[in-house]
């Protein structure tokens, strides 16, 4: 069902929705098809997929849109399941769910230095420049203050909107916050390791958008390998050629494997990494093969080449990464110097 | 470059300072963002390079070291200034004096753009896989065809093409019957049309033409008919030294803006190994990378090309300038994003594909090699 939508209603449209971005219409299917609480109960409002179902239903999206999927990511796991985590606000899930709103996690827990969000009393301040859909309806924002760490829902005073290198489809850009909070606009104290351990243990579905894009960009070079011609010959029937992507192949295969089989979050970690740089590589080997068209938007292949940098650049900060699953599985002072 | 002293000379250290200063100067961030997005030619930038004397061939070190100074800075607006003079060379080396009078001083003066167009639709890596045609006629040429991704295709005046002259006299000799010929743009029959849209480089003006009953008068063909592959293939020679040098320079540019963002913040960072080796492994391959460069231009610049070691730097350097890309995002990670360091990221890929691909480099660099094993043989 979910490949039928996603190469009906996705693949011919991909480019368009990149330009254009997510629309209404789309926000609706995700949500007739149950995938923007997918992983939610049904006593939630939710579609009670598991995980491993939803880690599939993403990689199946990303093939045709990685947009669709990350913001199908961002809605299902940032924001609704945190929201479901924090055992409040139905109201704001339903919402989301249906596609009628949007919602964004306005955080810092992939950068090397945190940002300026702070919470004083019950006065919200300061600005978070990494923001992913910042024209969202509903923030959550990780606020800091003294002790704990805040999650809060606000609405920003201002966003200032950048060209992002990759999901061009979904806004990225500056927020900033200033406003007195009611008590209940508060659904989470020390809510920085509520979140980092979520963001943690969600990471096999950064995975698995990865692994989605990565076949898409291989399939296409072996579509384009056996169009075109160079030297009397198609390109597949060049060595190195077809060495590449049988080798690309190989390596989403067994990785697709890894990602129904991940049970701890330090495998998670470590797949999303090892993910990850597989998607940039299969995007340059993809672009290479398409030669000069490669570097032109027109065939779509060099979306997948900015796409697969931002998704590492928005799900994963290598330093930390490593960090955690080193202290794990060597000690707790490994990583120290 | 004396013998391995791996000195440039006080002159061309000082072009490169020049350059430098220059780049920082006239390359504001306004503008390197205004040419990304609108993905307009700079013009204005372009007179200024050449008032500022940067455009000289009679000493090629200097355009190699203001190449990769420009690119340091930003590569879109560096090359496309100074590759408004691209293909220069083969006038230099094969063009009658009429030529050189009509369209290769006033080029070199800054009055003239000039472009290379061999790519086509169908072909690219396989140069001899054309299949523009330019026939004798009474009067001289008639030129037909369809020219792709020429850099400078809308701007410049003058094109040196590659056309079919003469069919293949066997498989093997596919190669022959190549004929080069200056086309100008404003001439009847020729369409250009400029592609948008590219992931980096935005600032180069990149464009498909099509040629219909194209005429061409007999004094603009260039070198001998049917020998137009040779004059394409010595040109790539010296053209993908300067392309190495803008690999190098862009390379050093992301290594410019990792130290920028590493001396703002808290020396903690810097302190961990774990960055400090990614910034020794950078390093170390711009330097590698930068050696072999000038090595292959030493050869180039005196007339004594080594084409497996120019097509060594271009694949070499233009691997290390994505790598180092990928690798400063490493550390930088999501700030990087909307930075000049994603932009070098863009503009660094297209290194690996123009002037010949990474794969095609190889492919000379080995057929070199084992040319050796036949001779030793
Ligand atoms: C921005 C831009 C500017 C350009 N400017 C110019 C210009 O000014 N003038 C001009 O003439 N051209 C220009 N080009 C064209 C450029 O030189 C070609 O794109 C390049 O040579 C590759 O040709 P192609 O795109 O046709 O790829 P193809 O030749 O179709 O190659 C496709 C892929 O197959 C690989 N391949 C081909 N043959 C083999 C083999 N035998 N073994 C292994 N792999 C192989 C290639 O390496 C590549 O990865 C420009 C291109 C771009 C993108």
């Amino acid at each position: 069902m979910i490949e039928q939508f996603a190469k009906e209603e996705l693949e011919n449209v991909a480019q368009k929705i990149e330009k254009e971005g997510i629309s209404k219409d789309i926000r609706k299917r995700l949500a007739e098809l149950g995938l923007l609480a997918a992983t939610l109960p049904q006593s939630e409002n939710g579609s009670g997929i598991d995980r491993r179902s939803f880690s599939l239903v993403l990689m199946t999206i990303a093939k045709y849109s990685a947009s669709v999927a990350y913001f199908t990511y961002l809605q299902n796991t940032l924001v609704n399941e945190i929201l479901s985590k924090a055992q409040k606000r139905k109201e704001e899930i339903i919402k989301i769910a249906s596609g009628e709103s949007t919602g964004t996690l306005v955080h810092d827990l992939n950068l090397n230095f945190p940002q300026e969000v702070y919470i004083k009393g019950y006065e919200l301040y300061g600005s978070n420049s990494f923001v992913i859909l910042p024209d969202a309806d509903l923030h959550l924002v990780l606020a800091r203050s003294e002790s704990p760490s805040y999650l809060i829902m606000a609405n920003p005073v201002k966003i200032e909107k950048k060209k992002p290198l990759g999901f061009r489809a979904i806004s990225f850009g500056v927020a900033s916050y200033k406003q007195t909070i009611e008590e209940d606009r508060i659904i989470l104290k020390d809510a920085d390791s509520l979140l980092k351990s979520h963001f943690f243990d969600t990471s096999d579905q950064i995975a698995a958008i990865a692994l989605g894009m990565s076949e898409s960009a291989v399939e296409k070079a072996i579509e384009y390998s056996k169009e075109r011609k160079a030297f009397e010959s198609y390109l597949y029937e060049f060595q190195p050629i077809s060495a590449v992507l049988t080798d690309m192949k190989g390596r989403i295969e067994e990785m697709k494997k890894a990602l129904m089989l991940s049970e701890v979050v330090q495998d998670r970690i470590l797949l999303k990494l090892n993910a990850l740089e597989l998607s940039r590589l299969a995007s340059r080997v993809a672009l290479q093969i398409h030669g000069g068209y490669g570097y032109l938007e027109d065939l779509g292949v060099e979306r997948y080449y900015r796409d697969s940098m931002f998704l590492t650049m928005l799900s994963s900060n290598y330093i930390k990464d490593i960090k955690t699953v080193s202290k794990e599985i060597i000690s707790p002072d490994a990583f120290k110097i | 470059m004396s013998d391995l002293s791996f000195e440039l000379p006080q002159e061309v250290e000082e072009t490169r300072k020049r350059a430098r200063d220059f780049a920082l100067r006239e390359f504001t961030n306004e503008l390197i963002e205004h040419f990304d997005e609108t993905e307009e030619y700079p013009n204005e930038i372009r007179k200024k390079v050449f008032d500022a004397g940067f455009i000289t061939i009679e000493n090629p070190w200097n355009m190699l070291v203001t190449m990769e100074e420009f690119c340091r800075v930003d590569p879109g607006i560096g090359l496309s200034t100074l590759a408004s003079v691209f293909g220069s060379e083969i006038l230099l080396l094969y063009g009658t004096d009429e030529q050189k009078e009509k369209y290769l001083y006033p080029t070199l003066k800054g009055e003239k753009i000039s472009a290379v167009a061999v790519t086509e639709p169908g072909a690219g890596s396989d140069v001899a896989g054309i299949s523009s045609r330019i026939e004798k006629t009474e009067k001289g040429w008639m030129l037909n065809g369809h020219k792709m991704f020429i850099t400078n295709g809308t701007v410049a005046d003058h094109y040196y093409l590659l056309a079919r002259s003469a069919p293949p006299p066997s498989k093997e000799k596919r190669h022959h019957g190549l004929t080069l010929a200056i086309v100008e743009r404003r001439w009847n029959g020729v369409n250009p049309v400029k592609l948008k849209g590219k992931l980096g480089m935005r600032a180069t003006d990149t464009a498909e033409i099509t040629f219909e009953n194209v005429a061409v008068p007999n004094e603009n063909i260039v070198g001998e008919e049917g020998k137009g592959f040779y004059i394409i293939m010595t040109f790539f020679n010296i053209s993908r030294v300067y392309v190495a040098a803008q690999s190098v320079g862009t390379a050093q540019g992301i290594l410019d803006l990792l130290l920028e963002y590493l001396a703002e913040k808290p020396a903690s960072f810097r302190e961990m190994e774990y960055v400090q080796f990614a910034l020794a492994e950078i390093s170390a391959l711009i330097e590698a990378a930068r050696n072999i460069t000038y090595k292959a231009a030493t050869k180039v610049f005196s007339f004594n090309p080594d084409p497996a070691l120019t097509s060594m730097a271009k694949y070499y350097a233009a691997e290390i300038a994505n790598q180092v890309a990928n690798t400063a995002f490493k550390i930088v990670g999501i700030e990087a994003s909307g930075s000049k360091l994603e932009k070098l990221y863009r503009d660094a890929k297209i290194t690996e594909i123009w002037e010949g691909t990474s794969e095609i480099e190889k492919l000379v660099i080995s057929r070199m090699i084992l040319k050796k094993i036949q001779e030793v043989k």
